[in-house]
């Protein structure tokens, strides 16, 4: 087993506990802070096969995936807070309109 | 030395992500994400992706973790009580099946063969921003684009209401 195949394997494993922490938090907020693991452990693969390709497209494409994540986290955060003074909601099992 | 670096930032790492998503308190959890994204800069440092860690450092660790913390102070604090921790069940089920695609996944990884490596990049900033505003100039200035979109949406989303 190589050190690059090391790297690869713990951002598979990243990326599973911040799928895991989506599935089964209850805060809106940690949800959030989960989904933003996931990203971490997307870029750690996409600069670990760029190191080991010699090229510089992979930490190009890291540095998107940062860009869209920042304003992802913007526009979610400014949701989750009108949806609290709306509503008063702070949980995701209590969002239920377009269901009922 | 390389796997003894390797072990300690990947330690570090995991336990980091474990704690944040296992934690009760949406604060506590913030700041086991704030960790985390101190060794996955480490990570980046050895994986010789200098630039990619300063930014990590400065959009993650600085803007996104103090603005998580911002939202968290303006909602009252006994309505986060009701919503602390995990749900149960969803644990539970859910917990088998991340084990169940990372053994398949992993299988994939240890059997596979990875790509030979061509040549090291010995400058890494200048490399990457050569190829960033050659190659891709279009998805840059696409990016402004979303980036520019999210901001008026963000002032949007959290005016007052007449």
């Amino acid at each position: 087993m190589s050190i690059e195949k090391a790297y690869i394997l713990l951002s598979i494993l990243v990326f599973l506990i911040g799928l895991l922490g989506v599935i089964a938090r209850k805060n809106l907020i940690t949800i959030l802070v989960s989904t933003e693991i996931m990203l971490n452990g997307v870029n750690l693969t996409l600069v670990t096969v760029d190191k080991y390709l010699g090229k510089v497209d992979g930490q190009v494409f890291a540095l998107f995936v940062l860009t869209v994540a920042a304003a992802e986290v913007a526009v979610g955060l400014g949701l989750i807070v009108s949806i609290f003074r709306l509503k008063g909601y702070e949980g995701s099992s209590e969002i239920v309109h377009l269901r009922d | 030395m390389e796997w003894l670096i390797f072990g300690i930032l990947a330690f570090w790492l995991l336990v980091s992500a474990l704690g944040a998503i296992l934690v009760r308190s949406p604060v506590h959890s913030i700041l086991f994400f704030l960790s985390g994204v101190l060794a996955m800069a480490a990570l980046f440092l050895s994986l010789g992706a200098e630039l990619l860690a300063g930014l990590q450092l400065i959009i993650y660790a600085v803007a996104i973790v103090v603005f998580y913390v911002l939202v968290i102070t303006t909602i009252p604090w006994e309505k986060v009580k009701r919503f602390e921790g995990v749900y149960r069940k969803e644990m539970l089920l859910g917990f088998p099946v991340v084990v169940l695609v990372f053994l398949l996944i992993s299988y994939l990884v240890l059997k596979g063969s990875l790509a030979m490596p061509v040549g090291a990049s010995t400058d890494n900033v200048r490399d990457l921003g050569k190829t960033l505003f050659t190659s891709y100039l279009f998805p840059f200035e696409v990016a402004s684009v979303i980036l520019l979109v999210a901001m008026i949406g963000a002032i949007l989303l959290g005016r007052k209401e007449e």
